[in-house]
């Protein structure tokens, strides 16, 4: 990490200004420190005499700027002042404040101006090669299909060449530095296909893996799902309240209808059904468990750009076919699972679309033993990404219960006294 | 394994070379005579010992009902694993952890080995489950009705969301207000975490019901006959109160003395 320039060491302050006269950060000269300084300190700098004590610094010009704070009370205070959330690491902006601001191209080096000159002419050729499978893509279209070896065989010729076409798209980018700052800096736009699959890469990393291990260790498969392999990253808040998979949410909190957000990582806009079940419904008839529907909403359009879906919003007549029922657990009864699934509707365009009145009608009085799985079947949806969350009775609960008019809910649980074994009257012989 | 050492008198092995010394020497057996055993004279190696039976195997057979808590197989190791609805002992034994009927399966899926002991809840079940069916699982409780003890039932009024010291609607806790907002919060509605775990309105504030109330006490003219009499009357109670508290204070005095004579 580069220290501010008053906290650098006298003797080393007095090394770098034995070799650090050039003119400035154009120079050829090299430099062999380990940190770099910024151009505009340096030259302050030099003209302070070593022998003398340094005077207190003053404030620099770009103190508050969002690139460079790198002090958690700096971070609060450009928060503060200017509103704005600092950009990238901390310790990328503590490296950035230590560096002279110069382009790639200029950099002194000639070793590293070879290396770039390597992956430039790399990603020529990508281009090349990506203009060559545009070209052989659109000649195989126009071929007849009886040329091709039949339907099947051309579509999946198409099919091949269309994810090769993907591919070389990332590999024209994946070298260069500044898709990479820009994608850590969260300005990576997702309409292009290198800052998707970067962001893919990351999901993958860490947060799926958390994700599915929460799926497993739930039972979220195969109690309401058969099987599931997310492609999409759901996140899940209440209000301002982020719920990581799987976390306790207190029932004053969920009593709001929640906010998704839905990155999917492929190009294009789709229709998705959104779902909320609770796994964990008591039922003391059957004594067994049964399920019940939070929430369903159809014909949500979803893409790499669009991504917000807060359920408060969506409208009540092309969208919500149940709307939010706060859930809720009754009093000794072991917590409840609820799964958020994201369903991706099949087709294309209008053909996607589901009937909004036709399922409001239809589900109306099906809240109770909904399942997800039989729903996704019924309308050959396919689910694209999970979230979930517990819940329990909490003192809260009661007052979430009664404001939102659900009946029945005044019943406590308790463990059921252990059957014993019907007592068995031994043989009377053996007793004679 | 050393070759056993028998040393025998020269007697044993009679040879024609030392004939003539065989007739001078005494006959007698050497005072160095030793034989080591080839076969144990005690413990396990004539009679086999084993002890009491252990009574391992299975307690329950396939198909047999159990409760919770039954035994259905001791063993020495594990010989079968615990499957559905069943539990492992600190001594390999598997009991049952459901009402229902005991299964012996293989799971190939989970393990390609094992050999598991189940309970089904019903006789006609089978396991193992297929991997992507969802779990039965029994409730086991009872529901009992119960009164709805919160605020559940109060109405709360618009805008005034600050009575109860835990999270409440867009509002939140008094804390959470900002400095302006929390002056213009009355006293009695400021309701604080006190000790004793309690979020009740201060002493302070208590104190000041009756005027926060508008009750109003008779004021009565300083100096004059009302007052003087209430006075007296305080100044007479208090006296006669000090008097019995003497009177008892000495009674009880006597009596321990008149214990003693």
């Amino acid at each position: 990490m580069a220290l501010p320039t008053y906290t650098i060491r006298p003797a080393l302050r007095c090394l770098r200004k034995a070799y650090y006269l050039g003119p400035g950060p154009l120079s050829s000269s090299h430099r062999f420190t380990t940190t770099a300084l910024r151009q505009d300190e340096a030259i302050a700098e030099s003209t302070i005499d070593a022998s003398t004590p340094a005077p207190p610094p003053a404030p620099p010009s770009q103190y508050l700027d969002p690139e460079m704070v790198s002090t958690p009370r700096q971070e609060r205070k450009l928060f503060k002042t200017l509103g704005l959330q600092p950009i990238g690491s901390r310790r990328r902006r503590a490296a950035l404040k230590g560096s002279d601001n110069v382009p790639f191209e200029q950099m002194p080096y000639q070793c590293f101006q070879e290396a770039r000159k390597v992956l430039q002419e790399d990603r020529e050729i990508k281009l090349g090669q990506i203009a060559e499978m545009r070209r052989r893509i659109a000649r195989w279209q126009n071929t007849p299909t009886a040329e091709c070896g039949g339907e099947v065989a051309k579509k999946g010729k198409l099919l091949r060449m269309h994810r090769h076409l993907e591919e070389l798209k990332v590999l024209a980018d994946i070298n260069d530095p500044m898709i990479k700052k820009r994608f850590e800096d969260g300005m990576g736009d997702m309409n292009r296909p290198i800052y998707r699959y970067l962001a893919d890469k990351k999901w993958r990393a860490y947060k799926r893996r958390i994700l599915m291990q929460r799926i497993s260790q739930m039972y979220v498969v195969p109690d309401m799902f058969q099987h599931l392999d997310p492609t999409a990253e759901v996140s899940l808040a209440f209000g301002r309240r982020n719920i990581q998979p799987g976390e306790f949410v207190d029932s004053r909190i969920s009593e709001k209808p929640a906010r998704l957000k839905i990155q999917p990582f492929d190009k294009g806009e789709r229709l998705v059904t959104v779902a909320v079940m609770d796994a964990d419904v008591p039922d003391e008839e059957r004594d067994a468990f049964t399920s019940r529907c939070h929430f369903l909403a159809v014909n949500i359009p979803v893409s790499p750009t669009s991504t917000s879906v807060p359920f408060s919003k969506l409208s009540k007549e092309s969208h919500i076919v149940l709307p939010w029922l706060p859930p809720y657990a009754q009093k000794g009864a072991p917590y409840h699972r609820l799964g958020v699934f994201v369903l991706q509707q099949p087709g294309e365009g209008d053909q996607a679309k589901m009937d909004v009145v036709g399922l409001q009608e239809s589900m109306a009085r099906k809240r109770d033993r909904f399942r997800v799985r039989g729903f996704a079947q019924n309308h050959a949806l396919h689910p694209i990404g999970v979230h979930l969350f517990r819940s329990k009775w909490d003192e809260g609960t009661d007052a979430v219960v009664t404001r939102a008019g659900i009946e029945g809910f005044n019943i406590e649980y308790a463990r059921k006294k252990p059957e014993k074994l019907p007592y068995k009257k031994k043989d009377g012989e053996r007793y004679r | 394994m050393p070759p056993p050492r028998i040393i025998v008198s020269s007697l044993a092995r009679p040879c024609h070379a030392c004939k003539s010394s065989r007739i001078s020497t005494p006959r007698f057996l050497p005072l160095l005579f030793h034989r080591t055993a080839s076969h144990a004279s005690q413990g396990r190696a004539n009679k086999a010992a084993p002890g009491p039976g252990k009574r391992l195997g299975a307690k329950k057979g396939a198909l047999e009902l159990v409760v919770p808590g039954n035994i259905i197989f001791r063993q020495r190791g594990t010989h079968w694993f615990p499957g559905e609805n069943c539990a492992m002992g600190r001594d390999h034994t598997i009991f049952a952890k459901e009402k229902g009927y005991v299964t012996y399966y293989r799971d190939p899926e989970l393990h390609p080995k094992r050999k598991y002991i189940g309970v089904v809840f019903q006789r006609g079940m089978k396991l193992p489950v297929p991997r992507n069916a969802p779990r039965r699982r029994r409730l086991g409780l009872v529901g009992r009705e119960r009164e709805l003890t919160t605020m559940a039932g109060v109405e709360v009024p618009e805008g005034e969301g600050l009575e109860v010291g835990g999270i409440t609607e867009a509002q939140g806790t008094l804390r959470q207000q900002t400095k302006e907002a929390r002056s213009k919060v009355p006293d009695m509605k400021r309701l604080e975490l006190r000790p004793g775990y309690q979020y009740r309105e201060s002493n302070y504030s208590i104190g000041r019901t009756a005027e926060r109330a508008g009750v109003k006490t008779r004021q009565l003219k300083k100096g004059g006959r009302v007052l003087h009499n209430l006075k007296r009357k305080a100044k007479r109670e208090a006296a006669e109160r000090r008097a019995m508290g003497k009177k008892q204070k000495r009674q009880r005095k006597g009596g321990s003395k008149g214990g003693n004579i």
